[in-house]
């Protein structure tokens, strides 16, 4: 990364603070979060359920828009949803209605970008992934696994710089979800994305991430930060889970989950 | 297990199964004869009133002689067009309702209790309100058959819209796409199964319509065979009018469940 300081992060969020609103009360989501993400990269959050991450997420890809304080994208704030930024959903909803084939030019046709080249592209992506022999095939047809490597190839089609994974694992089994951490983190790496990863799982956190944010909930705050070290972070999430010093981290992770719930529990 | 006992197996099942079925259509069969033949025979030896209710053979004698003296099929012709006139504006209207209530939510607010007493409504009352407003004649007919299905329609497609999932809606949200993309992409595709299986229920619901649209109003249709049949007491029309009606909306149903069928299988 040879950026002066001065340079605008990739993503940047300055004193965010966000609230649901209903007739029956006002909902303070998030409050007062601040965090800097450089470009390419992986940042993993982590926390108790109802901590705000997906709300985090939500806020950088424009779906939503901050009660206050600043979410900003290159130096530009956030105003609505862009191509630059792809989100990743827990499961892979593809339209069963469209072919594996359509279902990945589907951002294509919503930005009015579909051309021999960009859908070359798709394909190749698709190639990567080891689906083209299942390119005219339905959704319905498909195993989980090979669903959501679909539904990145879908998202990474309309080639956004920034990648937003909110627990994309989790519906899958565990042999799936190992084989596809290594498969998005090299695609990832490859093609030089930043990512935001959401998770519960706490060894992937750290087998995928270069930093880990611990939020704490109630409002949801950024509680601590770890950046993991050279070694864990540059192998393979399924390699890095056998390096010296990641069972230490684990544990430094736990005590500050531990830290985290404990506090909400004494709210 | 080798392969030859598994089919040999396989081919035991495929004959036991096809010899149910046959069964249960020779059942059907004989179940709808031993019908006709009792009626006959009970008409005949005065056991019921013959007068009332006229019996087979001579339903199908005034059938044979109207067909052929070509004073039937403009009844049957006109009923069916109003019917088939009366499902599509209906059914269409209906969804042009719930697209315009799904994309202006402060619309579906405002429309909301207007709906619910609409659906309410017996709308066959409205037939004198109609024949006032369009003219004793063809006009009011396909209004009741449209009048009939429209408000049920806007209420289950609206709710067959709303029950898309929202995830869907999010993933093209975050590809960029605005409420038009959503519309044409997610929800359109994603209701279709709703949407014909709404029109399966409106083509029963326009018959309701359109017979008793012709009860009120008409010279020609089945529904005024069967006012006309009633009024000159001659209950043999009646009754083969009702036996006609039975038939052909049968086929109309049987044919919108086709459509639906082919139209849905790539969503099985």
């Amino acid at each position: 990364m040879n950026q002066t300081p001065s340079a605008p992060a990739k993503i940047e969020l300055s004193h965010v603070t966000h609230l649901y609103l209903s007739t029956t009360r006002a909902f303070m989501a998030v409050q007062d979060i601040n965090l800097r993400v450089e470009e390419g990269e992986f940042i993993c959050m982590v926390g108790p359920s109802g901590c705000g991450k997906t709300t985090l997420l939500s806020l950088m890809a424009g779906l939503e828009l901050p009660t206050a304080g600043k979410v900003s994208i290159d130096g530009t704030p956030v105003r609505g949803t862009s191509r630059q930024v792809g989100y990743m959903l827990q499961q892979d909803y593809l339209f069963n209605w469209r072919s594996i084939e359509d279902n990945v030019f589907l951002g294509l046709d919503i930005q009015g970008i579909r051309s021999r080249e960009t859908e070359q592209y798709a394909l190749h992506l698709l190639d990567e992934m080891e689906l083209s022999d299942v390119r005219k095939a339905s959704p319905m047809q498909l195993s989980g696994g090979m669903r959501q490597r679909v539904a990145l190839v879908r998202t990474l089609a309309c080639q956004p710089d920034v990648l937003l994974l909110d627990e994309p694992f989790s519906a899958l089994d565990y042999q799936t979800k190992l084989k596809l951490e290594d498969l998005i983190f090299s695609t990832l790496r490859r093609h030089k994305k930043t990512a935001i990863l959401v998770t519960h799982d706490l060894s992937e956190s750290i087998a995928m991430g270069d930093r880990i944010y611990i939020f704490s909930r109630n409002p949801g705050r950024v509680s601590s930060e770890i950046a993991i070290p050279p070694a864990i972070r540059d192998s393979l999430p399924f390699d890095a889970r056998n390096q010296d010093g990641f069972q230490d981290l684990f544990h430094r992770v736990w005590k500050e989950m531990e830290v985290v719930s404990d506090a909400a529990k004494g709210n | 297990m080798q392969q030859k006992e598994i089919e040999s197996i396989h081919r035991h099942y495929l004959k036991q199964e096809a010899k149910n079925r046959y069964w249960v259509f020779f059942t059907q069969c004989m179940l709808f004869l031993l019908f006709l033949a009792l009626w006959e025979v009970l008409a005949r030896t005065n056991t019921i009133n013959a007068l009332i209710f006229s019996y087979p053979s001579k339903i199908w004698a005034q059938f044979w002689s109207q067909l052929l003296d070509g004073s039937l099929l403009p009844h049957v012709g006109m009923t069916v067009w109003e019917t088939i006139i009366g499902f599509l504006l209906g059914t269409l209207l209906g969804a042009v309702i719930a697209t315009l209530i799904w994309w202006s939510p402060f619309l579906s607010r405002v429309l909301d209790p207007y709906l619910v007493i609409a659906n309410s409504m017996p709308k066959v009352a409205l037939g004198p309100v109609f024949i006032v407003g369009f003219g004793p004649g063809l006009m009011s007919v396909i209004a009741m058959g449209c009048a009939i299905s429209i408000i049920i329609t806007t209420i289950n497609v609206y709710s067959g819209f709303r029950e898309v999932n929202q995830n869907y809606v999010k993933v093209v949200q975050t590809l960029g796409g605005n409420k038009r993309h959503i519309f044409r992409l997610v929800i359109l595709p994603a209701t279709f199964p709703t949407l014909l299986a709404t029109l399966k229920v409106n083509v029963g619901l326009s018959w309701v319509g359109v017979i008793v649209g012709e009860f009120l109003v008409s010279q020609q249709g089945l529904g005024y065979l069967i006012i006309y049949g009633f009024q000159v007491f001659n209950f043999t029309l009646v009754m083969m009018s009702l036996a006609i009606i039975a038939v052909v909306a049968t086929l109309m149903y049987q044919g919108v469940a086709f459509l639906e069928r082919r139209l849905t299988s790539q969503f099985k």
